[in-house]
């Protein structure tokens, strides 16, 4: 069984369209898989989305306590990549674009999804604004 | 019992020639016979030895808390984490908490409040002070180690250290001299408030007034008492016009500083201007101007000797 945390914005389930902020997405959909199958989709909302600093270490925690093992991302501040790294949380960076939460799992279970290694955008990269603040389009690059 | 009056000169923009000034005044009060020091609180680029020729030394590690978990002793509570106001501390429940050190801090209140225990201090270096003597002043340098950010602990340092030699060697300096970073954040203003005077030092473009009035809010802030000086007052004939506007702004000038071939020359040799014993040019525009800014500033500080 595993499951996969992805920042979201709202509560739409698998027909949720992923947030490219991490710490300060709305919601985090978490969908457990068993056997290739999707076995159960919850929605828990980021308390850390207003937070001051810190938020991607917030997020991480609300990933780590939700018992996700891997997540899939957009934008990846470097506090948000040592937490969930210290977690020993495997990394999927999406492809860009507004995907759906369906959409990135079906990616992912195909083996079309590449690893995060490395934190992509800078500290409070994510901060103000409303949804599609984040940092334009392509995101980082993922390394196997 | 006298303290050392204690003067900081700041200024907002880079490059405006706060060292420069602070190095000529340090000199000037040292030829008038005062015991002078210097500290030289640009911890980020420490050069103010360059310009007085010193060589540092008594090197010291300025070491920072970091928070240690013992396994051993703790008992998963989170309470450090649910308390850490930088969230510098990733808990997940039943699981040790995790510092993450780049935003802890250093602040102990974990450390404090651990029921069991369990966090120890795990010190790291986050810079070093030196010391070093020139043209018979002393000179107190603090350097902040690249990647870190926190400047301000290692100014709070040398502050420290300087209170330390009040305190036990009262009669040691008369005067001391507070070189400060550019921009207007907390090592700045360490400094500034640890000063009985302050001097912003500035330059007739639109960079060094606006730079110059971010920073006279911070020192209005401190409720200190200020004057600039404008430096490179010859620049492009605006020296008027700048002089002008300060006064409508309500700034007084404690003096201005031309461009000066002089001044650079010194600047590069590592002799100060004013230093008694060098060979600089005594009714040089640049040397002249900083004589009359230190008669203002004896005046100002009712300074006697």
């Amino acid at each position: 069984m595993v499951i996969i945390g992805i920042p979201t914005f709202g509560n739409k389930g698998l027909s949720e369209v992923m947030n490219d902020r991490f710490g300060r997405c709305s919601s985090f959909t978490f969908v457990t898989i068993e056997n290739d199958e999707i076995v159960e989709v919850k929605t828990v909302a980021n308390d850390a989305q207003g937070a001051m600093g810190g938020a991607g270490i917030q997020a991480a925690q609300i990933i780590g306590n939700n018992g996700a093992t891997e997540v899939i991302v957009g934008h990846l501040g470097p506090n948000a990549m040592n937490s969930l790294s210290a977690l020993n949380l495997k990394i999927y960076q999406s492809q860009g674009g507004s995907l759906t939460v369906k959409e990135l799992i079906d990616l992912h279970l195909s083996g079309k999804l590449q690893v995060l290694t490395a934190s992509n955008v800078g500290a409070h990269a994510g901060m103000g604004g409303g949804r599609g603040a984040g940092m334009g389009g392509g995101g980082g690059r993922g390394r196997q | 019992m006298v303290k050392p009056k204690i003067i900081c000169v700041t200024g907002g923009k880079g490059g405006t020639g706060k060292t420069l000034v602070a190095v000529n005044l340090a000199i000037m009060f040292k030829n008038r016979g005062y015991k002078v020091l210097l500290i030289d609180g640009d911890v980020e680029n420490p050069n103010t030895f360059l310009l007085l020729n010193a060589k540092l030394k008594n090197k010291s590690e300025v070491l920072y808390f970091l928070p240690k978990i013992i396994e051993d002793k703790c008992n998963k509570c989170g309470l450090c984490a649910e308390n850490c106001g930088t969230h510098a501390l990733l808990y997940i429940k039943d699981s040790y908490p995790i510092p993450i050190s780049t935003v802890c801090s250093g602040c102990k209140l974990c450390y404090k409040i651990c029921p069991t225990n369990a966090i120890e201090p795990d010190l790291k270096v986050i810079g070093w002070t030196y010391t070093a003597s020139a043209f018979n002043i002393d000179l107190f340098l603090g350097e902040l180690k690249p990647s870190e950010a926190r400047s301000a602990v290692i100014v709070n340092k040398l502050m420290e250290n300087l209170e330390e030699v009040i305190k036990t060697e009262p009669e040691k300096y008369d005067i001391v001299i507070l070189d400060t970073a550019p921009g207007a954040h907390c090592d700045v203003e360490e400094l500034i408030n640890g000063a009985d005077f302050v001097i912003p030092v500035t330059e007739p473009t639109r960079f060094g007034k606006l730079d110059l009035l971010r920073i006279i809010e911070l020192i209005n802030l401190l409720k200190k008492e200020y004057k600039a000086i404008v430096n490179r007052s010859s620049l492009l004939g605006y020296k008027e016009k700048f002089l002008k506007e300060l006064e409508e702004k309500g700034v007084e000038v404690l003096g201005d500083i031309p461009l000066d071939e002089e001044i650079v020359s010194s600047y590069c040799q590592g002799i100060p201007l004013m230093e008694e014993t060098s060979k600089f040019d005594r009714d040089g525009a640049g040397y002249k101007s900083f004589q009359q800014i230190f008669e203002n500033l004896m005046e100002w500080g009712e300074f006697s000797k």
